[in-house]
């Protein structure tokens, strides 16, 4: 009997590799062309000298990106309203989420459950009326029109998950610390915040990549260069019908650089967090 | 290891505190109202983020979707003229079935691959954390530049995939994939698959690891094998997760409409055409906004319910 087991442990083990390869090639693939295609001259990235490896790898194509495009200032624009709206995020965020794991008041529950159902609103049914009022604003080609409306979606998903990992500090170090005097916003920046950094991480990586990776609202809220973020900069290598892929595969694979980084800086605490809602219960 | 998070262990019962801490406790609070008074002041940014950005566009969205509202332009009040057009309109009936199959189609694509990645990792391997790792660069980067490298695989005369299929020589002739009315859905599909399919992986591994290994190792000793221990202990253990990681993933997989707009625009012939695409091409390419409403919100009574009981759901879980 416990022959047959192993045995069967040895089969699953070995389709477990196996299927572990192939899923790796399929995940990676699209990525080596990506770069692949960044290192190519034109001449073999069309027509019938198309090469599956840069024969003759060159920068060309990064070159051209910084001396012929606006690439620069697509990157200065995605940081500025990356950071903006992560830093915003994490300080409305606090706030509010230490109200509701900690005070007691009339509309706590339905706060808490509007906060839930807002994040749950997706931006493709938000984008029409938000343009209007945007525009009724002057907000339109604006880094705070859009920072505003990024808001939208990272402030109730950080109050969200915030609330939860506040309810998880222990009360009595609070309460010590109210014993010395402190106010509660005192205790809140002294006690309750300096424990919570797993979660601050979490939701400063999930504002931070969000807002980059934004694509519908930067593309509608925003013509102009000089506001443009850089994932809807990447379409304008599209210039009617002609695609610019080697400095457009450079671009992608430079922008996919930051929310990588940042996602394997904070790994550990990411795959916690975002995964807080779904494991628990 | 649940993350220590649970709320009945760390959001203490009153009762259980001893007297001597209560009655500090007691003395140091604020006066209730005071505290009511804090807890709405340290919400107010959050619900004006609510009510300005999410609560007053959408009930905005309602109004202008009874509009005649060109871009620009004040709108015209027409009633329910947008909706009745919608419904005699042969393309909105195919955007509900390819938004049906583009969705149930993804989102089971997506769990059973997430589900077998995740059976895979939680085996004992070494160098596990790495491929971990690299299976869900894909979920790191942003949307648009996946659909833009998928894009570029796909192109028939210089794309990797034609590229690759004649020099190993499965084909002679050039395929086009995103314009090929019987290969375009497929080919959407497949890169939604591979884009969302570490999110499962990420929460269905993170459940698979949570489960005590005794339970297995009991199953083991009573000769169960690994097909009854997996539907005996992994699944219904795993059925929460299960649950709330489909139907979040359905909302997001439903409304997003990057991979249509950038592989194919909705083509050939409407073959990919979806709600939140069409949404966008009424209101943006036609210059229609009322109609580009009324198209998002025809869609939103399927959705809202799954919002809903996410919701509950998600609450429930971190409640007290």
């Amino acid at each position: 009997m416990p022959r047959t087991t192993s045995g069967t442990r040895l089969l699953f083990r070995w389709i477990g590799n196996g299927l572990l390869l192939v899923m790796l090639v399929w995940t990676l693939v699209p990525f080596y062309w990506m770069m692949a295609t960044s290192l190519k001259a034109d001449q073999e990235i069309y027509g019938f000298e198309a090469t599956l490896v840069p024969h003759h790898p060159t920068l060309a194509a990064y070159v051209r990106l910084f001396q012929q495009t606006p690439f620069m200032k697509y990157v200065r624009n995605s940081t500025i309203i990356a950071v903006s709206t992560t830093a915003v995020s994490l300080v409305f965020g606090c706030l509010g989420a230490y109200a509701l794991a900690r005070l007691r008041f009339r509309g706590r529950r339905l706060i808490a459950r509007g906060l839930v159902f807002t994040y749950l609103v997706p931006p493709s049914l938000l984008f029409i009326p938000l343009f209007a009022m945007m525009s009724a604003l002057s907000l339109v080609d604006t880094h705070q029109g859009l920072i505003l409306a990024y808001l939208g979606f990272t402030v109730p998903f950080c109050t969200w998950l915030l609330m939860g990992y506040f309810r998880s500090v222990p009360l009595e170090l609070e309460e010590a610390a109210l014993v010395d005097g402190c106010t509660r916003l005192g205790a809140l920046i002294r006690v309750v915040l300096p424990m919570s950094l797993p979660a601050l991480a979490v939701v400063a990586f999930f504002s931070f990549t969000q807002a980059w990776n934004e694509f519908l609202y930067a593309n509608v809220f925003v013509n102009s260069v000089e506001v443009r973020t850089i994932t809807t900069g990447l379409t304008l290598f599209i210039v009617e019908d002609v695609f610019f892929w080697g400095p457009m595969m450079g671009a992608a694979f430079l922008s996919a650089l930051p929310p990588l980084v940042v996602y394997l800086v904070f790994q550990r605490w990411v795959v916690k967090g975002l995964t807080l809602g779904a494991v628990k219960g | 290891m649940t993350s220590g998070l649970d709320p009945a262990v760390l959001y203490p019962d009153e009762r259980a505190v001893p007297t001597p801490v209560l009655r500090a406790r007691r003395r140091l609070s604020l006066t209730r109202r005071h505290e009511a008074r804090l807890a709405y002041a340290l919400l107010l940014p959050a619900l004006l983020v609510i009510l300005g950005l999410v609560a007053y566009p959408f009930v905005s969205a309602v109004y202008l979707s009874l509009q005649n509202k060109p871009v620009g332009a004040p709108g015209r009040f027409v009633g329910l003229a947008n909706y009745a057009e919608l419904f005699r309109d042969e393309v909105f009936f195919q955007t509900v079935r390819n938004t049906i199959v583009y969705t149930a189609v993804g989102v089971s694509l997506k769990f059973v691959l997430g589900l077998t990645m995740a059976l895979i990792l939680d085996q004992e391997r070494r160098f596990n954390n790495v491929f971990r790792m690299l299976l869900f660069v894909p979920w790191a980067v942003p949307v648009v530049i996946a659909a833009l490298n998928w894009r570029w695989i796909f192109d028939d005369l210089s794309g990797f995939l034609n590229n690759f299929l004649i020099t190993v020589g499965l084909t002679r002739d050039i395929i086009s994939w995103l314009a090929d009315p019987r290969l375009a859905m497929g080919c959407v599909i497949a890169v939604v698959v591979w884009q969302g399919t570490p999110f499962y992986t990420m929460t269905f591994l993170a459940g698979l690891q949570a489960i005590p290994r005794e339970l297995y190792e009991a199953a083991e000793i009573d000769g169960a094998s690994v097909v009854r221990q997996f539907v005996h202990i992994t699944v219904p253990r795993l059925r929460t997760i299960f649950l709330t990681t489909v139907m979040l993933s359905t909302i997001w997989t439903a409304t997003n409409l990057q991979f249509v707009l950038i592989l194919t625009r909705g083509g050939p012939a409407n073959r990919t055409e979806i709600f939140p695409h069409l949404a966008y091409v009424t209101a943006l390419g036609a210059r229609r906004l009322g109609m580009g409403a009324a198209v998002s919100l025809a869609f939103f009574p399927l959705l809202v319910i799954l919002i809903i009981l996410l919701t509950r759901r998600m609450l429930s879980q971190t409640d007290d």
